[in-house]
């Protein structure tokens, strides 16, 4: 059966493809995660006021992916019960051994950094509710209610450190995870210094596009007008970083291409016939040019908010489902190549399978339903709300 | 340092100290014996059972000590018993455990002896499609002293 | 929340300074302390020997004997394509290309089903685990789950395994599969439970015209020194910088 999907000579042991659709879906959660991380930085350590209305919301969507980061991996492990030896035993001269420190670490610097920018409204909330409210937010403002002056003060210092750890910590995670593969140097697809660097900035992008669809969507859904200055603003850093994007992708390419070596017919061969819809169409048409050409054409619309926002919202899209393709060429294009260099493989999803699309599916829904639960709790926005009926009673009474 | 703060800090340090507990009680003790791998292993490594005894084990006194002084001075020495008839290391140890019957068919012989481009020239081959015509090998060739019966 | 470049500068020194500390006492919990390297004993002493492999690839008739003998031997799956050595058949033709190919892992043997008027040199390259000296699935495993012994066999623990397959993309020969029985990555051994008892790989053991030659490299009279000092050898992708200890006799440049 898999006889019509093999090319040429692979190695026998080769026939299976070991790493599934699973494994493209844990960098592209990553990457969710160091991208709204570092999209709320913009505001909590550079101090750009436009992002303000999405700092919080870009937190608590960092939180939901990260929880479920794991998950992918657990699930396409042999042994899921002895996946803790990671942390028990890592051994250090693999990339993949800092994982369960990497990410303890990031978990515990966003979970701090969200309960102190919360911390206000987590106090308020234990005070002003009753029963199971009650408990709940007392439990989380871990029974200390002091919300004066001089203590809120402190928790911003401190949330703007954990914010300068965060950025790194957030770089780190990620740009490791695509030195798991740019360290592998069996694989010629995979082996390059510019893999974590790459992986990092279509991080970021996904991490702004995920923002601002997320944004745009609930507002939507809670009948709020949008900040259109803030959402401006992100699409700008979504071009800035899609520029910086796309000049890392051509440039593995175009060096591969240049130096030729040994390798270079196998990987023409995957560019041309394994991946090249899903390289050459969805990462670099549908998810870089499309996206980049509509936001140069924002930039030159002048008060068109609406129309603005449409086509934010799809080079949003298409940016997610670029990047999704280039996590994927990634991940499944090097496994279609052998190492043995005079072959190719096909990898065919299956749906219903432990490592199928269908597990694939269900964790990639995970993440939203855990941010509304999240927002549920915390609602990231209730600031914004105060302001807004204020500002709308006093222009009643102006009236 | 305001007292929420030092609440967290609490609860960190106590998870930290929880997780190295954890830890200690569950990583094997031979761990980090000889390197970063659990000592152990080698040695469970080491007691996989043996399938295959060796054809000297095979012409033992009181077993098949004729055929094998046969065998041990034919052109085929090099082609160990349990090749053809198969891991015995179980029939060695208990004689009541019979190993496979050996594969006499003319595609097993083939396997080494049929022509093929790819084999060094001045390896005894036939082609199978002129020689012998379809006889089982061992019908002319003697298996245990190859050329003639 | 601006914040200043010094006041940058001080939190990225203390937070470097605080992770440079607290890496070394975690270090220093974390690692049981090394004993002595010692031999695990059975009256086998690993420090005297180091392993090593010859392949002559002039004598192989791809019979596929070895690799059969090993699945027997080791328990691999007989029915999935998985493999702890294999036998590969290249075929350079006339026009010029180069077919390769190992159906089954060679365990069935090799049709002949390209005429031979066409086939300018044609050989076959029995193929194994090199046990590298500079291990790259080693490296990348993520847990210590994969080793190299003192007397230079690289073993997986099945115990201890999580089964992430790192591995397994990491060798650059293929030699590495995953055990659907015991979920967990599998490689070839050099048969250490017979080498430990004296005994040969069930592959050498198998193979009729000495293809394959076993022995140990610390020992100067022992069958693959000899070969090593009078032959001329090379190993599979050096240039990857593996260092491998199964060493090649008559290796053509079209193998992989």
């Amino acid at each position: 059966m898999t006889e019509g999907l093999i090319w040429g000579f692979v190695y026998p042991n080769e026939v299976e493809i070991q790493w599934s659709v699973l494994i493209v879906l844990y960098p592209y959660i990553t990457g969710l995660v160091a991208g709204a991380f570092i999209a709320s930085s913009l505001y909590h350590v550079f101090g750009k006021e436009e992002i303000r209305p999405v700092a919080r919301f870009a937190l608590l969507t960092a939180l939901s992916f990260l929880l479920v980061a794991t998950m992918p991996l657990l699930t396409h492990l042999g042994h899921p019960e002895r996946g803790i030896e990671i942390m028990f035993t890592p051994h250090l001269t693999s990339a993949m051994s800092g994982f369960g420190y990497i990410y303890s670490f990031y978990l515990v610097i966003v979970a701090v950094e969200i309960w102190l920018s919360f911390r206000e409204d987590i106090v308020k909330m234990a005070l002003n509710s009753s029963g199971w409210r009650e408990l709940l937010y007392s439990g989380l403002a871990l029974f200390s209610y002091d919300i004066s002056e001089k203590a809120l003060h402190e928790d911003e210092k401190i949330a703007k450190k954990l914010a300068i750890i965060g950025i790194p910590s957030a770089a780190f995670l990620h740009g490791y995870v695509g030195f798991i593969f740019g360290g592998i140097k069996a694989n010629p697809w995979w082996s390059t210094p510019l893999m974590p660097i790459i992986f990092l900035m279509s991080a970021i992008v996904s991490g702004i596009a995920l923002l601002i669809l997320l944004y745009i969507a609930s507002m939507k859904l809670r009948k709020h007008p949008i900040d259109h200055k803030c959402l401006e603003s992100l699409a700008h850093y979504l071009w800035v970083f899609l520029i910086l994007d796309v000049a890392l992708e051509l440039l593995e390419i175009v060096s591969m291409k240049y130096e030729s070596l040994e390798e270079i017919d196998i990987i023409n061969r995957l560019l041309s016939e394994k991946i090249a819809f899903t390289f050459y169409g969805v990462q670099l048409t549908l998810g870089i040019l499309i996206p980049f050409v509509l936001l140069l054409v924002i930039g030159l619309l002048k008060n068109r908010d609406t129309l603005k926002m449409i086509l934010i919202s799809i080079s949003s899209v298409c940016v997610l489902i670029g990047v999704f393709a280039m996590r994927w060429n990634v991940v499944i294009g090097g496994q279609e190549i052998s190492k043995s260099l005079s072959g190719t493989l096909t990898y065919v999803p299956v749906f219903f399978h432990p490592e199928g699309v269908l597990p694939a599916l269900v964790i990639m829904t995970l993440p939203f339903i855990i941010l509304l639960v999240v927002t549920y709790i915390l609602p990231p926005w209730k600031d914004m709300e105060e302001e807004t009926t204020q500002m709308g009673s006093i222009l009643k009474k102006k009236s | 340092m305001q007292p929420h703060l030092k609440r967290v800090i609490i609860l960190l340090v106590i998870a930290l100290i929880a997780f190295i507990f954890i830890r200690s009680l569950i990583v094997p003790d031979s761990f980090g014996q000889y390197g970063w791998y659990r000592g152990e292993s080698v040695i469970d490594n080491r007691n996989l059972q043996v399938g295959y005894a060796g054809s000297s084990s095979c012409g033992e006194e009181n077993c098949h000590k004729t055929i094998y002084s046969i065998w041990v001075g034919s052109r085929h020495k090099a082609v160990n018993c349990e090749i053809c008839h198969g891991p015995s290391n179980d029939h060695v140890n208990n004689v009541r455990i019979m190993p496979e019957p050996a594969n006499e068919s003319r595609e097993y012989c083939g396997l080494c002896h049929f022509e093929r481009a790819a084999r060094p020239a001045n390896f005894p081959q036939i082609d199978p499609e002129t020689h012998g015509e379809n006889l089982r090998c061992a019908y002319c060739h003697n298996p245990h002293k190859p050329w003639f019966v | 929340m601006k914040i200043s470049r010094r006041e940058f500068a001080k939190t990225g020194f203390r937070v470097i300074i605080g992770a440079a500390v607290s890496s070394t006492i975690i270090e220093s919990i974390v690692t049981n302390s090394i004993a002595a390297e010692v031999s695990p004993g059975g009256g086998y002493d690993w420090k005297e020997h180091l392993w090593g492999y010859v392949v002559d690839t002039r004598k192989c008739i791809g019979c596929g004997r070895c690799a059969n003998a090993c699945k027997l031997e080791n328990h691999v799956p007989f029915d999935e394509p998985v493999y702890r050595t294999w036998v590969e058949r290249y075929r350079v033709l006339k026009d010029g290309e180069v077919k390769i190919d190992s159906p089954n892992g060679s365990i069935n043997g090799f049709e002949d089903d390209i005429p031979a008027e066409e086939i300018k040199k044609a050989f076959y390259v029995p193929k194994i685990c090199n046990h590298c000296e500079i291990a790259p699935c080693v490296q990348v495993c993520p847990v210590g789950a994969t080793y190299e012994t003192e007397d230079g066999v690289v073993l997986v623990d099945y115990d201890y395994c999580i089964g992430c397959r790192y591995c397994i993309q990491g060798c650059p020969y293929g030699a590495r599969y995953f055990n659907t029985e015991k979920r967990t990555a599998d490689k070839c051994t050099w048969c250490y439970h017979r080498i430990t008892k004296g005994l040969l790989p069930a592959c050498v053991q198998a193979c009729p015209v000495g293809a394959r030659i076993f022995g140990d490299l610390k020992d100067p009279e022992s069958e693959v020194n000899k070969i090593l000092d009078k032959e001329r050898i090379n190993v599979l992708k050096p240039d990857l910088g593996t260092k491998p200890k199964v060493y090649y006799v008559g290796l053509d440049r079209e193998v992989r």
